[in-house]
């Protein structure tokens, strides 16, 4: 209950405060939220499982947004910018489908 | 983690890889941290103090997530938002704009009436006055100045229709440019009406005078340096039957028939009994002698300072 609580205070929070991000981080942050719902939809998929951890899911969340965002950060250094934020996001898409699939199974048993 | 070997030899590395994609989407992570937990004294429960600290920290990450998203949210509709917003201040400054040229140019037109009128009136004082004027308006009607009417020749040139069975969904939204009217059609299709008799001809309500450009500029068809749109209405005066029969003699006609019919442009032409144009925009001023006909002597030098 209360992890959903934090959601919806973050969500409110960044609806209501409106932060404004500094200019170069702006590129990295569509990749970020990316990598963090991957990382949301593993957790919850990991919870449904029974296998869920707090110490795991913290450092796979904090890991995956910080390490899609030097990708593309790395990419865009390198001039390959747009070709790896499409990879990251294929990859991170594809198991993003694959957790929700898992999680429906879980919900609807189908 | 072991793929199954299909056809007997090994896999590609791009294949395994995908493998690997499509089959691990959960962090191997948590099934390894649940082991651990396994492995440890299976009755020993984590204590309750570190439960509350494990879900705290889930609810801060969430937390964290949440502002992730909406913050990425806001950026995405202010994006857009700023778009929008810079896309519709410049429709409003370019319809002002135009309305300024239209009043301006209406306002040319009024003073334009007023000089004809004071200078007509100034002429018809005086016999050679008189003759001058009518020298004068022979040139306006062959300079395209005055507005004429009359019967004539009415050419219509449109753009090719879409095609029904063009593919709506993957398809551009570009129209094929080889079914667009370009400028070389119109110049075809005035030169041959010029050719035919014409006395006057307008396209779309733009007079041409002897000097009036019809040039492509993007996507748009200028005439007289102001855009006309698809469909164009050349409208040519003078005698309908001898524009008609010696427009479609033409060789030039002709070809451009074949071209309309291959790539479906409409080209249509009717005799109409009542047409008017509109008188256009009188080339500038360029030269003027004085009515004494006397050229201007140098002026006389003021005497060197003694």
């Amino acid at each position: 209950m209360i992890p959903i609580l934090g959601l919806a205070v973050g969500i409110v929070l960044g609806l209501v405060f409106d932060p404004t991000v500094p200019l170069w981080l702006q590129p990295y942050l569509p990749i970020a939220v990316v990598a963090a719902l991957d990382a949301v939809f593993g957790g919850f998929r990991a919870r449904l499982d029974g296998i869920f951890d707090a110490k795991v899911f913290v450092i796979s969340f904090v890991s995956n947004v910080v390490v899609a965002a030097l990708v593309v950060f790395l990419g865009d250094q390198l001039g390959v910018g747009a070709q790896l934020s499409t990879a990251v996001v294929v990859v991170l898409g594809i198991r993003i489908f694959g957790n929700a699939a898992a999680i429906r199974r879980h919900v609807f048993r189908a | 983690m072991t793929t199954v070997q299909r056809g007997g030899g090994p896999r590609s590395l791009g294949a395994s890889l995908l493998d690997q994609v499509l089959a691990e989407t959960l962090d191997p992570a948590y099934a390894q941290a649940a082991r651990t937990r396994e492995a440890r004294a299976a009755g020993e429960e984590a204590p309750p103090s570190r439960r509350r600290r494990g879900q705290l920290a889930v609810a801060l990450v969430l937390a964290l997530a949440g502002l992730l998203a909406a913050v990425a949210y806001d950026q995405a509709a202010a994006g857009a938002q700023g778009r929008e917003e810079v896309r519709s201040a410049l429709v409003a400054e370019v319809e002002s704009e135009s309305a300024t040229t239209d009043g301006l140019a209406a306002d040319l037109e009024s003073l334009r009436a007023d000089v004809t009128a004071a200078r007509d009136g100034a002429l018809a004082a005086t016999a050679v006055g008189q003759r001058a004027r009518e020298r004068v308006e022979d040139a306006e009607l062959a300079a395209g100045a005055l507005p004429v009417s009359g019967p004539g020749l009415l050419v219509t040139l449109a753009d090719a229709e879409p095609d029904a069975d063009e593919d709506p969904v993957g398809g551009t939204t570009e129209a094929d440019p080889r079914g667009q009217v370009r400028d070389g059609d119109l110049q075809l299709v005035v030169n041959a009406l010029w050719a035919s008799g014409a006395e006057a001809v307008s396209i779309n309500g733009q007079r041409l005078g002897p000097t009036t450009a019809i040039r492509f500029a993007g996507d748009a068809v200028l005439v007289d340096f102001r855009p006309v749109t698809n469909p164009y209405l050349v409208s040519a005066i003078g005698d309908p039957a001898t524009l008609r029969s010696r427009f479609l003699a033409s060789p030039e006609v002709n070809a451009l028939a074949v071209i309309s019919e291959t790539y479906g442009l409409r080209f249509e032409f009717a005799q109409e009994d009542e047409l008017s144009l509109p008188a256009g925009s009188p080339p500038e001023l360029r030269s003027a002698v004085p009515v004494s006909e006397v050229p201007p002597g140098p002026a006389p030098e003021p005497a060197p300072g003694g």
